[in-house]
Parts: structure tokens; sequence; C-alpha cells
């Protein structure tokens, strides 16, 4: 079961520009801010609800509905571009016949890209949820993908 | 005396990338007596042998690349010992890549486990704090001016002169905001500082909080990196428990905490003042200056506002035997800068250095030349609103002023490597759509000038002798310079500019 949503907000109300932590909680526990978290979360920091939606929308990371289980983001910021980023994105998008923002339906994978990952010296660079990998390539995502199963199984 | 032997595997992201992490759970699982122990060392910043495994037995620390090798064939530690052995180790201390460099602010990266405060003392960690908290506030100021440091974060605004405007203005509270929103693509000298040396960040925004009279510390964290989140979230909470951190602070009547917030994916949040909106709950748009954020900063009361490097250089320059760092360098480009070299490049890392050395010894000497082997035809310095250098141009000194003089920054110190694959056209139509997708909005010539720069870019593609586009295009150019209220509009241009001048014929044909 998960976490009650009202709970989730409570610790970040008084914090001085608490919406956004709450925001990232109510996702962390979540998987996405539902049209009754923004409910909620208008009443909790008192504000309209197109206010609340405002924030969330102009941030890539919020999200107003489900994504995948795994989230694979494909840097394609400058040095990732002189390592053929802009190939491995296509690689990608065919080996999970999927586009950018897409989610597979299966509620598997979405690709989204990102701008830099920090890990410039060995790109191209992907990070996978919170794990990045570097000198990616379509073969070593997919073994990520699959260890990670088996880890969790 | 400790003579149990150590084995270090780095924790930290460029490592894990390629693997540390996978290596570190075979060997753990090796171990079976208490004679050998495994310690998570930063980075010592030198990529492309990661991940680098040392071991340290009779005082002697030797280290191997274990880059694409899978140690999961090893039943036994005598087994690793062997294989490790047979590799070649070497003191990585001695590679030239470290010899060369001047690591006063990474001077610690690598050697240990970086939440290991015994070792962060022993290295004079707080030293400076303490002695910060013996002379005061506005000697603390003092010394911070004389120095010449400037701020790292891309500006180069003297550090001093803003944390007197804080220090000056009649309020009983005041912030100081760490900018630790890296995202210039190819830079990454934030994040190693604070996954590889977290402490170094804590005690430099400490005196910083204290030399301004703030009592709440922000550092605002992009979301892409959440090992330093991890890091930087237990050395905070050891700083509490070591009272280098909370309240009378080493004895003192100095109270200061860090609040650590989340960043969600916005490049231009990284802008000081977008930043602010955002620690404030809003959307990250830009707002207008003046007010100074020294002046009328978060929630409205005076802030300074630093990014990390320039924090952490903090604790490093007040100690007085290293008093050389400001005797380095000249004009405005005083110190050390650590510079990030990246893309196609064989050996790319964090390179603390002088400013006055060329781009040749950079990308030649530190670097050894491209990956793939080709030649070098492009050099992107200082981020995406930074310039691009023809492979002509590698007598260039890295300096503030010398990257001015062609109308460049030093930026955040990113330094790109591409070899002759590169389609320069491409390159330029890349700086709009960045400014497309991470424009905040506010300022009509970036929000939509940005899209039809792409358009006018794609044209040229086409057909590089239009006049009408190329014209269009510098009138474009104009505008954003002119009229944007941030550097994310004003200075999309800059690298379409020198793309135009030392690369000509590559997007337009005169």
């Amino acid at each position: 079961m998960a976490k009650d949503s009202k709970n989730i907000i409570k610790p970040f109300i008084e914090d001085k520009g608490g919406l956004m932590p709450a925001l990232h909680a109510i996702q962390n526990n979540l998987g996405y801010i539902s049209k009754d978290n923004i409910i909620e979360l208008a009443a909790a920091f008192n504000c309209s609800q197109a206010e609340i939606i405002d924030v969330i929308t102009f941030y890539d990371d919020f999200r107003l509905a489900p994504i995948g289980k795994n989230i694979i983001k494909i840097c394609q910021a400058e040095a990732c571009q002189s390592q053929n980023c802009k190939q491995l994105l296509a690689d990608l998008t065919s080996h999970f016949d999927l586009e950018l923002d897409e989610t597979s339906d299966d509620l598997n994978i979405t690709l989204k890209e990102v701008f830099c990952l920090g890990n410039c010296a060995i790109g191209p660079s992907v990070m996978i949820n919170d794990t990045v990998i570097g000198e990616a390539t379509t073969d070593k995502i997919m073994s990520h993908l699959k260890s990670d199963d088996t880890n969790k199984s | 005396m400790n003579d149990k032997t150590k084995i270090f595997i780095p924790n930290e992201t460029s490592a894990n990338s390629v693997g540390a992490n996978s290596l570190y759970q075979i060997i753990k699982n090796l171990i079976k007596n208490e004679e050998v122990e495994i310690i998570r060392n930063g980075s010592w910043g030198a990529f492309w042998l990661e991940p680098f495994i040392e071991i340290e037995k009779d005082g002697l620390r030797r280290g191997v690349s274990y880059r694409n090798t899978n140690l999961s064939h090893l039943n036994t530690l005598e087994e690793f010992f062997v294989d490790f052995a047979k590799r070649n180790p070497f003191d990585i201390k001695a590679i030239d890549f470290i010899t060369k460099q001047n690591r006063i602010v990474f001077s610690r990266i690598g050697h240990e486990d970086p939440l290991n405060i015994d070792y962060y003392k022993s290295t004079k960690g707080y030293q400076s704090l303490i002695s910060a908290l013996k002379i005061g506030p506005q000697k603390t100021i003092d010394r911070i001016k004389e120095s010449g440091l400037t701020g790292r974060g891309g500006a180069a605004f003297p550090t001093g002169i803003k944390m007197q405007t804080v220090c000056d203005q009649d309020s009983s509270v005041k912030y100081l905001a760490c900018n630790a929103d890296e995202g210039d693509g190819g830079t990454f000298s934030d994040r190693l500082i604070m996954e590889s040396d977290p402490f170094a960040l804590i005690e430099g925004m400490a005196i910083a909080a204290y030399a301004v009279g703030a009592s709440k510390g922000y550092i605002y964290l992009r979301s892409e990196y959440p090992l330093a989140k991890d890091f930087l979230t237990q050395a905070i909470d050891i700083a509490v428990d070591n009272n280098y951190l909370g309240n009378n602070i080493q004895n003192s009547d100095f109270n200061f905490d860090i609040e650590l917030r989340i960043g969600a994916g916005s490049y231009v949040c990284g802008e000081e003042t977008a930043m602010m909106e955002s620690i404030e709950g809003r959307r990250g748009l830009v707002r207008s200056k003046p007010p100074l954020p020294a002046i009328n900063g978060l929630f409205n009361k005076p802030t300074l506002i630093n990014n990390v490097v320039t924090l952490a250089t903090i604790p490093a320059l007040l100690l007085s035997d290293q008093s050389d760092f400001s005797q380095i360098g000249s004009n405005k480009s005083i110190g050390t800068m650590p510079f990030q070299l990246s893309g196609n490049v064989k050996h790319g890392g964090l390179i603390e250095t002088r400013f006055d050395i060329s781009l040749k010894e950079m990308v030649e000497g530190f670097g050894s030349g491209t990956k793939s082997g080709e030649p070098v035809h492009a050099i992107q310095i200082g981020g995406p609103l930074g310039i691009y250098l023809a492979s002509s141009m590698l007598n260039t000194s890295l300096t503030i002023e010398s990257l001015q003089e062609l109308k460049g920054s030093v930026g955040h110190g990113g330094i790109i490597v591409f070899d002759n694959s590169v389609n320069m056209a491409e390159q330029a139509k890349f700086a709009m759509e960045f400014c497309v997708k991470e424009s905040c909005g506010k300022c009509t010539p970036c929000r939509i000038g940005s899209v039809r720069g792409v358009e006018i870019i794609e044209r040229l593609q086409r057909n590089k002798r239009s006049k009408e586009d190329a014209n269009l295009l510098h009138d474009l150019c104009e505008t954003l310079e002119a009229t944007s209220l941030c550097a994310m509009g004003g200075m999309t241009p800059n690298p379409i500019h020198s793309i135009i001048e030392f690369f000509p014929n590559e997007l337009i044909e005169k």
C-alpha cells in the first residue's frame, strides 16, 4: 500500500519554499503527481491548483501521468555529441521502438533525453533511474536492465 | 601501526559508470579475513583509468586500471592479488597527468573515503573555519578580497566584493545559497568536489556564512547528481555531529545550518535568480536585476550566492601556507582553475592548473589528443554558451582575459574536444535548439528568437550562401544579446559567432 499523500506532503508545508521538495516526495513515493495530489497540494500550500500545475509543468522531472519503471535518460549534450550520442539515441529509439518521452505499453521503459550527467570524459552517457552508464552502448544498457531484473527477483 | 592491507575502490559517478561498483561487490565477497580492508575512496579525476583500483601494503600504494575487466571468475582474494600484480601496478600520484597539475582545491580527491572526517582534519580540514572564527568576519572577507578569488561558476565576479556587499546589509536574516546546479555540458568539477571532498564545500559554506552573517544555507543540487546527494546528505550529518554545523559552532556564537534542495531538470535554474525562484518553490523564471541578490535575494533577504568550487576554494586559500594561491597568475586570472577536459579526448578528467596554460598543453599535453585518433577540429570552452575554437588556435591561453578577447569565456571551465567528424553547422544549430529547450520563457527574444534561430540555421544548412539568412542570423543574435535578462539568451549567440568567425564556410559561405 502506497503512503498516504497527505502524510507525504505534511513535513514540507511549514518549510520555506517547501513545494519543490513536496513534489519530489510525492513523485518518489507515488510515481507521478495525480489530480488529487494537486488538489491536496493547493490546499496545503494555500495557493490555487493552477499555481501548482504551473510549477509542475516547468520542470522536466515532474510528471502528471505514470511513467516507465525504468527511465532511460540519454545524454545529448556537447561532450556526448563528440562521442556519437545522436547515433546511440537513434539505436535506442529503434531498439525499444519508442520515441523520446514515450513509455512502453507495459510501463517498463521510458526514453528521455538529458543535457549533461557530469560524466563527460567517458561518454556517451546514459542514466537508468539513478545509475549512470559510461561509454554506453545498446548492449551495455540491455545487460544493465537484465541484471537489475535478476537482482530484484 | 595499522598493517592491514587496504584495497581502494572508488565510489564516484564516473568510476561507477564503468564498473567500480560491480568490482567492489565481487572483491568484497572474496574477503574472508580481517587483515584486508576495502576503502571506497573518491576518484583521482583521471577518468580514462577508471575504475582505478589501488592496493596499499606496507606503506606502498599502487594502482591498476580495471576498465572493461570482468573479475567474476575469481575465487579467492589471493587470485585477485595475483591478477592485480600482473597488471603492472603504478603510483597514480607520479603520472604526468597528476604531477603537472597544481591541485590546491582538489588536493584531497582520490586519497581516502570522502566521508572520513579524521582524514579531512588530518589534511588541515576545518582549520580555516576555526581561524576565521578567531579573526572575525571582516578580516575573513578582507583576506578573500586580497586573494583575488573570482567566482568559478561562470561569471568570474570577485568573490570578496560580493561577500562584502552581503555583509554590509543591515538585516537580521541573511542567506547563503550554494549553486550546485552544474548544468553546462562538459563540466563535472562541482560534482567531483561534492562526491570526493564534500567537507571542503561544507567548510567553505560555513566560513562564507560566518563572514556575511548568514545562519541558513541552501545547496541547490541538480537532480542528475544522485550520488552527490547521498554524499552531501551524509557529510552534512557528520559535520553536525562534530559541531562544524549547527549551533555554537566550535564553541563560538556562530550558528549555521545547511539544507539540501534538489532541482528538477532545468538548466536555467543554474542562473542565480532562477535558482532563487526554484528554491522558493516556483517556476524557474529569471528575475530582473537590480535588485542584486546580495541586497534583496532569497525570500527577499540579502543572499550570498556562490557556486560549489568557489566555496570549496575558500578553506584552501585561507590556509596561510597555501597563500601561494594568490601568487599564481595575474589580472583576473588569479589562483588555480579546475578545468574539465572531456569529449573526444584520450585522457579526460579534472585538471586543476594555473589559468595561463595554452589550449595545446591542455588538449595534447594533458589530453594526449583525440580518443578516435583523428585530428582535432574544434574545441568548445565554457559550456553551451561558450565559444568553439578551431584547431589552428591551440596557442590560445586559457586565461579569463585571453578568452574574453575572443568574445568567449572560461565559464565553469569545461573544455570539450571534437575530432574532424564534427559538423559545425549542426553545433551552431544545437546552440539555438538548447536555448529553445531550456529558455525559461520570460524574455521574448530568448523564447521565440531561439526557435527562429533554429529555422534560419536549417535554411543555411541547405544554402550556405544565402546573404539574407546570414544577415538575419546576425540581427537575431544581436537582439538576443541586447534584450535578454540573463546569460541564457544573452550568450546563446556566442558559440554561433565563433563558428561563423573561426570556421569559415562551415555555416556561412561568403
